[in-house]
């Protein structure tokens, strides 16, 4: 067990201008599950492979517990890795793949064995111990490829998207099957996803990278009570945070009709370089469904209404313009009741909850407040 | 959990017949699919009996005599006998040219397997200075003309000692068989998911140990293409042993039949000659109907998804 320290670790591929991982400063406790999170090509995956030595590390330093392992091979880290297609050896069978570093480590057979058994009766794979790779599913491949990583009683986990090849239903259920894992095994662990969901649910903490910039690190519920800023805002949470930015005039900021007074602390954080404006984040659960004309609504045009049983989503645009979108879309989405659902077409009012308003800045982007 | 499931079947099997499942999953073959496996079938068969059937009759004359044949070249032999191999193999002296050959071309093929497979491993998966220039060197061997090399070969085998012997014979086989064989496991090691030796690193092994252990058993069935394709290359390689390799007693198996054939001049046994060739395609078919196997099936099945 130990603890992970990158120390402005930084990667610049060969033949490239922009680092793909930034001076990453990040400290990972002894036990902990950490996830790194980002959207594809933000340096998620390279941190994790330069934290297993499969990637130089060109400024900075990477330590596992005191040991500055920068330089050091990975055969030589004391590390299991999980890859996100597994990289089983097809010719090898189940038995000899979880039990492959322990036999070049030169543990007795005795023991390999004992210790194969032990963690393929954890991962519920004993009978196919003697199965060459090519005849497991694909459920059974990702335990496998765990199995390997915790036959080796390693100091730190390390997990490429291991999930991203498994159908959705198998994905829920393994999920949590690895983080119970985790907490009862207590080795360090750090999990590389792309997907929020994964992130929130599995992670004690999570750190959201963005163009190979750390952005935020926290628990699950600071992440989404308190995005540090507009990009953390907008990629946690499902379905994303509506964001938009708007026009400040005497400390209340025009949002499609309506004026939304800011906190005292925002207001006073906007500089001139803002211009005058101000970037407004509600998650669709902050939004109330009113009657039309109440104090502080604005009206959305219903142009989508997405039923999911115990929720109900409504995507929609700012009637009175303005530009207001959730995530990658350019419609706004309020979670409403599911039992009095509008049509396709009307009009609604609605309301932030108070206190439920993210103000950022609109020049930086960072949290005001 | 296992009982719904065998309920399922129960009521299942009588239902939905195997005629009905099968006719679901293949559709009928229409006008056009028929002409078409006709026309490839008539082909093929053509194809192979073109190849088949002079063999067979070359295998079945191995048991006749010389004037049987002349005689009857149609007949089964009347009295069928080993002779011919005998003769084939003492007299004509094809038992010694058949351990001749054996000894280069199991040498020759194992060194250059080796080599090949250890240059195309790094060529392939390394980054290097020099890396591209090299193996566009290579390339430009596969282009090279074999003509062209003779004369200097037999100067510098000369020079290092080496002409008229197996060793010499040995080095050239695989110089010559170098190139293709760096060339075609280079796109094989490339294919291969870099992800399994990373593993392997992460596992603990180091470069040897995931070349020996991880990357050549995932490459094998690249390996048996091409120890195939250079062994039907090097087992009947005829230039190479006649300008370097001049000594009888030295003589692998072409140059042999070559010297059988040609020494009688109009009075061949031909009995005898057939023997020889009988003997001397067998290992080549042997070989390849064994190393067939092995080609079928893909690599790496377990590293996808």
């Amino acid at each position: 067990m130990a603890t992970v320290t990158f120390d402005k670790a930084t990667r610049v591929y060969p033949g490239t201008e922009r680092p793909a991982v930034d001076q990453l400063d990040l400290h990972i406790e002894d036990g902990e599950f950490l996830v790194l999170v980002g959207p594809s090509g933000c340096g998620k995956s390279t941190s994790l492979r330069m934290l297993a030595g499969l990637e130089d590390v060109n400024g900075g330093a990477i330590l596992i517990g005191d040991r500055d392992v920068t330089d050091v091979q990975p055969k030589d880290r004391d590390i299991a890795m999980v890859f996100q297609n597994y990289a089983l050896y097809p010719h090898m069978s189940v038995a000899d793949n979880m039990g492959f570093a322990l036999k070049i480590a030169g543990t007795p057979k005795a023991e390999i064995r004992q210790r194969v058994e032990e963690a393929a009766k954890i991962l519920d794979l004993t009978e196919y111990l003697d199965r060459k790779p090519k005849a497991l599913s694909g459920g059974q491949r990702q335990r496998v490829a765990m199995g390997r990583a915790i036959v080796r009683q390693p100091q730190v986990f390390l997990m490429d998207e291991p999930l991203s090849n498994l159908d959705a239903k198998l994905r829920v259920q393994t999920r949590t099957q690895i983080a119970s894992l985790q907490r009862r095994l207590g080795v360090t662990t750090v999990y590389v996803t792309h997907d929020q969901t994964e992130a929130l649910t599995m992670g004690d903490r999570i750190a959201v990278l963005s163009a190979g910039v750390l952005q935020q690190v926290g628990t699950p519920r600071e992440m989404y009570d308190k995005p540090a800023n507009v990009f953390v805002a907008g990629f946690i949470g499902s379905p994303a945070m509506n964001i938009g930015t708007f026009d400040v005039t005497d400390g209340k900021a025009q949002v499609g009709g309506a004026s939304i007074t800011l906190d005292r602390a925002v207001a006073d954080g906007i500089t001139p370089a803002d211009g005058g404006r101000v970037t407004l984040g509600f998650r669709p659960e902050s939004l109330d469904v009113v009657s039309s004309g109440s104090e502080g609504a604005f009206e959305v045009d219903v142009t989508l209404v997405e039923e999911l049983g115990s929720d109900a989503f409504v995507y929609g645009t700012l009637k009175n313009g303005g530009d207001l979108h959730a995530g990658d879309s350019n419609q706004v989405i309020v979670r409403i009741d599911p039992r009095n659902v509008p049509d396709k077409g009307d009009t609604i009012s609605v309301t932030i909850k108070p206190e439920q308003t993210h103000a950022f800045s609109a020049a930086t982007g960072e949290r005001l407040g | 959990m296992t009982t719904p499931v065998e309920r399922d079947q129960s009521t299942e099997r009588p239902t939905v017949g195997a005629p009905f499942e099968a006719a679901r999953r293949t559709p009928p073959a229409g006008p056009a699919d028929r002409t078409a496996a006709a026309t490839s079938h008539v082909l093929l068969t053509f194809g192979a009996v073109l190849v088949v059937v002079p063999f067979l009759w070359v295998f079945v004359s191995s048991f006749k005599t010389t004037k049987e044949i002349l005689a009857s070249p149609f007949s089964l032999p009347a009295d069928p006998s080993l002779a011919n191999y005998a003769t084939a193999w003492t007299d004509a002296g094809i038992g010694r040219y058949f351990l001749n050959t054996i000894v280069v071309v199991g040498c020759a093929l194992f060194f250059v397997m080796m080599l090949g497979a250890l240059t195309a491993y790094v060529l392939a998966r390394f980054r290097f200075p020099g890396n591209k220039v090299i193996y566009n060197l290579m390339l430009a061997g596969l282009t090279f003309p074999v003509f062209l090399a003779i004369v200097p070969l037999f100067f510098v085998l000369r020079n290092a000692g080496l002409l008229n012997t197996l060793p010499g014979l040995i080095v050239t086989y695989v110089a010559f068989a170098f190139p293709f064989t760096v060339f075609f496991l280079y796109s094989f090691f490339r294919g291969l998911p870099h992800e399994v030796a990373e593993a392997a690193q992460v596992d603990g092994a180091g470069e040897w140990r995931t070349f020996f252990q991880i990357m050549l058993p995932m490459a094998r069935p690249g390996m048996a293409s091409v120890a195939i394709f250079n062994f039907l290359g090097l087992w009947n390689q005829f230039l190479l042993p006649v300008a370097l390799n001049t000594d009888t007693d030295n003589y692998v198996l072409t140059q042999g039949m070559a010297q059988f054939a040609s020494q009688a001049g109009y009075a061949v046994d031909f009995g005898a000659l057939y023997a020889g060739v009988v003997m001397t395609v067998l290992p080549v078919l042997v070989v390849y109907v064994f190393f067939q196997r092995r080609l079928q099936g893909s690599v790496a099945q377990g590293t996808f998804r």
